[in-house]
């Protein structure tokens, strides 16, 4: 039986602590429309896309209401669009996107993921197309995500890739120039990259999974804030291991929630059940913040000496009562930093608490990468791909995935703000140090060889 | 006690209530005992210093309904307790078979006031919902005091449960409360292992 105080703190954390669900996104397959005619390879994604999604926000809306639990965000992920459209000329690409994008429009969802390539360790023809067409797709669709892998733990770091990508950066935030470099938020490249990973920008449907799949992703940075500070509200004297226990049934919590709504999705849906993606995923809403976890975890600010630290303690916890609280785990799994998305870290950068060195130490140590970061519009292509490169190489050594979405914010420098709007919030812009200083070394390119695996130092 | 000892039995539901002291649980499960009656379901209360138990027995071999409503009467007048018995049938608990039902919380939170109890109810009512557990208390929320009802309900299958949302919701809009109505696993699922 159900006790009151079960009631009523289930409630508190739907009504006033931001418990929702963050993402359901349905993987669809698209390996069985493949085609060497542009015109039957479009016509069979838009069919298939919406015979399988069709009843997807119907289906999520009634399970909301069910449970009285938001699902925040549905979207659709697909098979890497480098290998679907392998067969065509670079500007047929572009039709595929299209394609995908009025699919997306059509069934009602927000994004659609997997205009992807996978190059950690070489090009095919088709990758290279769908990197040249990157500018043009994300500054001509509304609904496209795209995510493209550069380095694993098994491959390396492909530099060629790197150094392509720091210039397709560049070139996208020139051609979405009116909107603060806004194409660039749709864009991460990866090392070590989920094939399973629910989160916009970086879901993809991999080459292991089923023919569809309901993976989700769920919140809760302000239901962990609310428990810590109700702990600490009692007076009682705390250690970081009763904070860190604290965390870990909370995430409990949070993951239960989000099985429950990702198996209930998948049946109404007639798909396979994925997993679920332990993520603390902030909003830019107050309430809603990591930053915010950690200053109750005692620091005035997050980037002030102790956050790796205390960034550490939290990820961890929510990792182990998440994997407590579901058989399917999977994604991303961990806590984001995404600047313009969280109020705190974006308050922390104008204040001068946050850097991007300070930015990169933490991912070290959590999930995603250098997520949501808007630098200067000056800062130089290479320069950004040997950015792209530090973080590539803290995920293939440390056996993680890692990202980095960067926007140089077109005519903005340090000082001056980046406005994106909804989920992907604003930002103050970071400074980055040391511009035009690694050209040399990105330049050499070829591939940062696979790190050893014993001898681990 | 084997399920082939109690087929067949008279079923019996005795329901007692009274000012709230120790030892009346104890006094009526004496009575039941001594006239052969095994327990089957038990639910008990206080309120405001108000006792009330509900006890569903099954009559054992040896047993009589008229020997169990004399010890139980003697009992009512030596403790000043109101006690009332009846017989049931135990294949007629439900208004629904359980697998035609889905179970929901209702929660109403706001201010008090007379008439809120009525209102969620007549909308219930009038579309054949069962109410199995209902309470109000005040409860703290937030560095506040709130007054909560909780019902737990049965909606049949065939009604839409989005509906009776809708109809809860406006209605304590229009009374000036909070109605929510949720499937009760979310509760489960957040807070039991």
């Amino acid at each position: 039986m159900l006790s009151s105080e079960e009631i009523i703190r289930t409630i508190e954390m739907l009504k006033n602590e931001n418990l929702d669900v963050r993402t359901c996104t349905l993987g669809i397959s698209l390996r069985d429309c493949v085609s060497s005619s542009a015109t039957e390879l479009c016509a069979r994604i838009r069919s298939k896309i919406k015979k399988v999604a069709g009843a997807m926000v119907p289906v999520c809306d009634r399970i909301s209401n069910k449970y009285g639990i938001p699902i925040v965000n549905k979207r659709i992920a697909v098979t890497p669009i480098a290998a679907v459209a392998e067969a065509l000329d670079k500007k047929e690409y572009v039709a595929v996107a299209g394609t995908l994008d009025q699919a997306a429009h059509e069934v009602g969802v927000d994004f659609i993921g997997g205009y992807s390539a996978l190059v950690q360790k070489g090009f095919t023809q088709g990758d290279r197309n769908l990197i040249a067409t990157l500018p043009e797709v994300l500054s001509t669709t509304d609904h496209i995500c795209a995510s493209i892998n550069v380095a694993s733990t098994r491959a390396g770091i492909n530099m060629d890739a790197v150094v392509l990508m720091g210039r397709a950066i560049k070139e996208i935030s020139l051609a979405t120039a009116d909107h603060d470099g806004f194409g660039c938020a749709k864009l991460v490249v990866f090392a070590n990259m989920p094939e399973d990973n629910p989160f916009m920008a970086g879901a993809y449907l991999g080459y292991g999974e089923p023919e569809s799949v309901i993976n989700v992703g769920v919140s809760g940075p302000g239901v962990v804030k609310k428990e810590l500070e109700r702990a600490l509200e009692a007076g009682k004297k705390l250690t970081l291991g009763d904070l860190s226990e604290i965390i870990k049934k909370t995430s409990f919590r949070v993951t239960r929630v989000g099985e429950l709504i990702a198996r209930e999705v998948a049946e109404g849906l007639g798909v396979s059940f994925g997993i679920v993606d332990l993520s603390l995923a902030p909003a830019p809403t107050v309430g809603d913040s990591v930053g915010e976890i950690l200053q109750c975890l005692g620091l005035k600010s997050v980037g002030v000496p102790g956050s790796t630290a205390a960034l550490a303690l939290l990820n961890d916890a929510v990792k182990k009562g998440g994997a407590f609280a579901s058989s399917s785990v999977g994604g991303l799994s961990g806590a984001f930093i995404p600047v313009s998305e969280d109020v705190n870290l974006s308050e922390a950068v104008a204040q001068g608490y946050l850097s991007l060195e300070k930015l990169e130490a933490m991912t070290a140590v959590c999930s995603v990468g250098l997520d949501m970061i808007a630098v200067p519009g000056k800062v130089d292509a290479d320069t950004i791909a040997a950015i792209i490169a530090d973080e590539m190489a803290i995920g293939v050594f440390n056996h993680k995935t890692t990202g980095v979405r960067l926007i140089p914010v077109p005519g903005k420098d340090v000082g001056d703000k980046a406005v994106f709007g909804g989920l992907f919030g604003e930002a103050h812009i970071v400074e980055v140090r040391n511009v035009a200083c690694s050209s040399a070394f990105t330049g050499f390119g070829g591939r940062i060889p696979a790190p050893i695996t014993s001898i681990r130092n | 006690m084997g399920a082939e000892e109690r087929e067949g039995n008279e079923w019996v539901s005795v329901s007692v209530v009274g000012h709230d002291r120790p030892g009346i649980v104890a006094g009526v499960s004496k009575v039941l005992f001594e006239n052969a009656c095994n327990i089957e379901a038990l639910s008990q209360t206080v309120l405001m210093g108000q006792f009330a138990m509900i006890v569903v027995v099954s009559l054992l071999k040896g047993a009589s309904i008229a020997g169990l409503k004399e010890g139980l009467e003697a009992l009512a007048r030596e403790r000043d307790l109101e006690i009332h018995i009846h017989g049931i049938d135990p294949q007629e608990q439900l208004p629904y078979p359980a697998d035609e039902t889905e179970p929901f919380v209702i929660t109403v939170r706001g201010e008090d006031r007379p008439g809120l109890v009525d209102a969620v109810t007549a909308i219930l009512a009038g579309e054949g919902i069962n109410i199995t557990r209902l309470g109000a208390e005040v409860v703290p929320v937030g560095g506040r005091q709130e007054y909560i009802q909780i019902y737990e309900v049965d909606i049949p299958n065939d009604l839409d449960f989005a509906r009776i949302q809708r109809a809860l919701s406006e209605r304590g809009a229009e009374i000036g409360v909070t109605v929510d109505m949720q499937h009760r696993d979310i509760f489960r699922a957040i807070n039991q292992i």
